[in-house]
């Protein structure tokens, strides 16, 4: 599995952080590795996040696309 | 020879046909063929064939004509859900009809659409009979859709109102959801719909890698041409396609070939869009049900370590108090001074001790005794104690406190007493 998260499917995303959850539900990682782990889970839930959902300015400049196609 | 022109032998031929009354009016069943629309005539071939469907029995040209039209044609539209068309049996109520110039013809005046429905759905279930035997009906149906369906491939007519509104739809979700669409224009109505379908869909599996699903969508508006997706070949394509394939083509009553073999059926392109929406939302609601539990994990560690943390803070120093009170005790801070009271008076008595046993060993001495007078004679390096140890003419040697002599025995002396 490829650890820069951009290259991460998002199934893959997924399957790493059900992996950190089950982690921590097995109540048995040390304090270093919680570290590890919450950071890497909050930089996959933010990719997961970010592919899910798009900013403002990205949604503004889809519609101007589509009214331009549209317009043709 | 006598002869007559043709005129008047198709005259002839036009007075039999138009006279006889069992040519009008007659129920007849044949597969309708080469048909068109021109000046709001609807003119046709209708054929007979074997049942091995190749051979042609009969055959004989067919015409609606303009003023009956309209009402044939919206009732069969109504009833079987597609457009009068070719390569579809119908059963017609005609009359032969013959001219001169034109020859015979059937003017069709009526057509039961409940015979060219019931004609349809049974070659929908052979389509569908077909492709279960093959293995293929479920492979679409029964495929398990990624977490998200964001990355879509559009299968519909550029300009139609239904792909307007799915586009519409998906783009302005409240939620801000991310989409990405790629059209891959079709014809989705008519004969020409399998085929484009089809190829299509040959242009999206050549990047599938770059889709999550595939949506075939067609604008709803009126009763629309529906029979064009029961074709084989397309329910095989889309049965066998590697991603989900949602169809929203624009229909409410009836259900063709296409439905029963797509990922998902819905009624309206909006209603595929609202679809992909209500997926991704799910997969947005998952995402917050991990953060929130990797919060509370992580969250209910940290306070298991702070816990843990405190208790030792607030056990310490009792702890330490009774490790060290444990050894003072065994070391004792009042033993130690004790000792050391003990020791100093050891070494002043033991001082002491050696001063006057100096005093005592000085006093003693031979030295001191020699000093006052005495003095030591010694024999062979012995001390003499006894004057009969020794004989007339024995060497001597006397020591004295800042000397020696040597002497010679020239006499004795021993008194009787001490003889033995």
């Amino acid at each position: 599995m490829p650890d820069s998260i951009e290259e991460l499917s998002y199934s893959q995303a997924l399957a790493e952080l059900e992996q950190i959850v089950a982690t921590l539900r097995g109540n048995n990682c040390d304090i270093d590795r919680l570290t590890a782990l919450t950071r890497r889970a909050s930089e996959l839930l933010l990719e997961c996040r970010r592919r899910l959902t798009a900013t403002e300015g990205e949604l503004e400049q889809i519609l101007a696309g589509l009214e331009a196609a549209a317009g043709e | 020879m006598e002869a007559v022109r043709l005129s008047a032998l198709n005259a002839r031929i036009g007075r039999l046909v138009n006279a006889d009354s069992s040519l009008r009016e007659v129920w007849v069943t044949a597969e309708t063929s080469d048909l068109r629309v021109s000046g709001g005539h609807c003119y046709m071939e209708l054929v007979d064939k074997d049942d091995d469907g190749h051979t042609v029995r009969a055959r004989a040209r067919a015409v609606i004509w303009a003023s009956a039209l309209p009402r044939v044609e919206a009732r069969f539209l109504a009833v079987t859900g597609t457009r009068l068309r070719s390569d579809i049996k119908i059963m017609a109520r005609v009359t032969v009809s013959y001219h001169a110039v034109y020859g015979l013809s059937l003017v069709i005046s009526d057509i039961n659409p409940e015979y060219t429905a019931g004609d349809l759905v049974r070659r929908r279930n052979e389509i569908i009979a077909r492709l279960r035997a093959e293995g293929v009906f479920d492979l679409n149906r029964t495929l398990e859709p990624g977490p998200v369906l964001n990355r879509v491939a559009v299968v519909s007519a550029a300009g139609a109102a239904g792909y307007g509104d799915f586009i519409r739809h998906l783009y302005s979700n409240p939620r801000r959801l991310r989409f990405s669409t790629e059209l891959f224009p079709a014809v989705l109505q008519g004969e020409r719909t399998a085929s484009s379908v089809i190829a299509a869909l040959e242009r999206i599996m050549e990047r599938v890698d770059e889709f999550d699903c595939v949506v075939i969508i067609r604008g709803g508006g009126a009763v629309a041409d529906l029979a064009s997706f029961d074709d084989y070949d397309l329910a095989a394509n889309v049965a066998q396609f590697p991603l989900p394939v949602i169809v929203g083509i624009g229909h409410e009553r009836d259900v063709t070939v296409l439905d029963y073999v797509a990922h998902t059926r819905v009624k309206t392109p909006t209603a595929a869009a609202a679809m992909l929406v209500a997926h991704q939302e799910a997969a947005l609601d998952a995402l917050r049900g991990t953060a929130a539990e990797i919060k509370t994990l992580a969250g209910s560690y940290i306070n298991g370590q702070r816990q843990q943390l405190a208790y030792i803070l607030g056990a310490l120093p009792a702890m330490l108090r009774a490790v060290t009170d444990a050894h003072r005790r065994r070391l004792g801070t009042e033993t130690a001074s004790a000792i050391s009271t003990a020791a100093s008076a050891q070494m002043r008595m033991q001082t002491q001790r050696l001063d006057s046993l100096a005093m005592l060993v000085d006093a003693l001495s031979p030295q001191a005794t020699m000093r006052r007078g005495f003095a030591i004679a010694r024999s062979r390096g012995r001390a003499l104690t006894s004057a009969a140890t020794l004989s007339t003419g024995d060497a001597i040697e006397i020591t004295l406190a800042d000397g020696a002599i040597d002497a010679t025995v020239t006499g004795l002396h021993i008194p009787e007493k001490n003889k033995n």
